[in-house]
């Protein structure tokens, strides 16, 4: 906030940097559910925050500040992107592999599987289960990243964990 | 042992956990900051020249006007005195000596004509420095 002031922005972005970097892709993926459109969504948002850092007054958080932003400038990437891609792309798998170094086969086969399962959930389920997971984050960040009550937050993810363990149940029961 | 839970919370947590931008993010980002930074300063110095150029035209139109005013200004006034001057001359003519009226037919053409030019010249000496004055230029 004092770099702000100080119409330090440069230097104020490369604060925020370490510390929302993930936390804003991770909004933006949630939305999109495409790395490459997640990444370029998460550079225009800092670029936006970078340009509008003098007009930032601190009546609100500023978290609460770069999640509305990034919360926004996803959805209008949402509306400007045809056709939608899913979870289960090809391009999210090999970005799975190679964040998680040398898994077994099997667990590819079922990870394959959970991403289909994920990305067949309600929207807002979706979204909350893949910002709980992505940094381990508490049920506040969720809410607070997602603009919702914690309470929502819960059962979202309650819900969410309910479906997609019947749903792997019965795969598992069917191979 | 581990519940079904704990598993889809492994497999998730997998999943998601370690999902993250490309490690060339910060640097891409940064030299696009650089660029929109540049393109800021040209705008921004884009914006002041005019601005600068709006105001210098406003300034010049100004004084414009006030030339013209002080110039109209000493054109009556001139002409007020001229013709303070001819009644003055005229209630006092009576009253003027042989010798002064003598003086005053033999020179008067003269000194009416050097009057009339000294009254004349003031605004015309206005109008010529107005003409040849060099128009202030921005660098």
């Amino acid at each position: 906030m004092e770099l702000v002031r100080a119409e330090r922005r440069d230097e104020a972005i490369v604060q925020l940097l370490p510390a929302y970097r993930r936390k804003v892709f991770g909004l933006a993926y949630s939305f999109l559910r495409d790395r490459e459109a997640a990444e370029d969504v998460t550079q225009e948002v800092f670029i936006k925050l970078w340009r509008a850092l003098p007009a930032f007054d601190g009546r609100a958080s500023m978290s609460t500040w770069i999640y509305t932003i990034a919360r926004n400038a996803s959805v209008s990437a949402l509306r400007a992107r045809r056709p939608q891609s899913s979870l289960s792309d090809a391009e999210v798998m090999d970005a799975v592999e190679s964040s998680n170094p040398a898994p077994s086969a099997d667990v590819l086969v079922d990870r394959a599987a959970i991403l289909r399962l994920v990305d067949q959930l309600p929207t807002k389920q979706r979204q909350v289960i893949m910002l709980f997971y992505m940094q381990e984050q508490s049920h506040e960040e969720v809410a607070n990243m997602l603009a919702i009550p914690v309470g929502t937050v819960k059962t979202l993810l309650h819900r969410a964990r309910a479906r997609l363990s019947a749903s792997a149940g019965k795969m598992s029961a069917t191979a | 042992m581990s519940t079904p839970h704990s598993e889809l919370d492994k497999h998730l947590a997998a999943l998601f956990g370690a999902l993250d931008t490309r490690s060339d993010f910060d640097a891409r980002l940064m030299q696009r900051l650089r660029a929109e930074s540049q393109t800021d300063a040209t705008e921004r110095a884009m914006r002041a020249r005019q601005q600068e150029l709006a105001r210098h035209r406003r300034a010049v139109l100004e004084l414009q006007s006030r030339r013209r005013l002080t110039l109209r200004l000493l054109a009556l006034d001139a002409l007020g005195v001229s013709v303070l001057l001819a009644v003055a001359v005229i209630a006092a003519w009576s009253r003027f000596g042989a010798d002064v009226m003598d003086i005053s037919c033999q020179y008067g053409p003269y000194i009416a004509i050097f009057l009339a030019a000294l009254i004349a010249a003031v605004p015309l000496l206005g109008m010529w420095g107005e003409r040849t004055r060099s128009p202030i230029r921005l660098p």
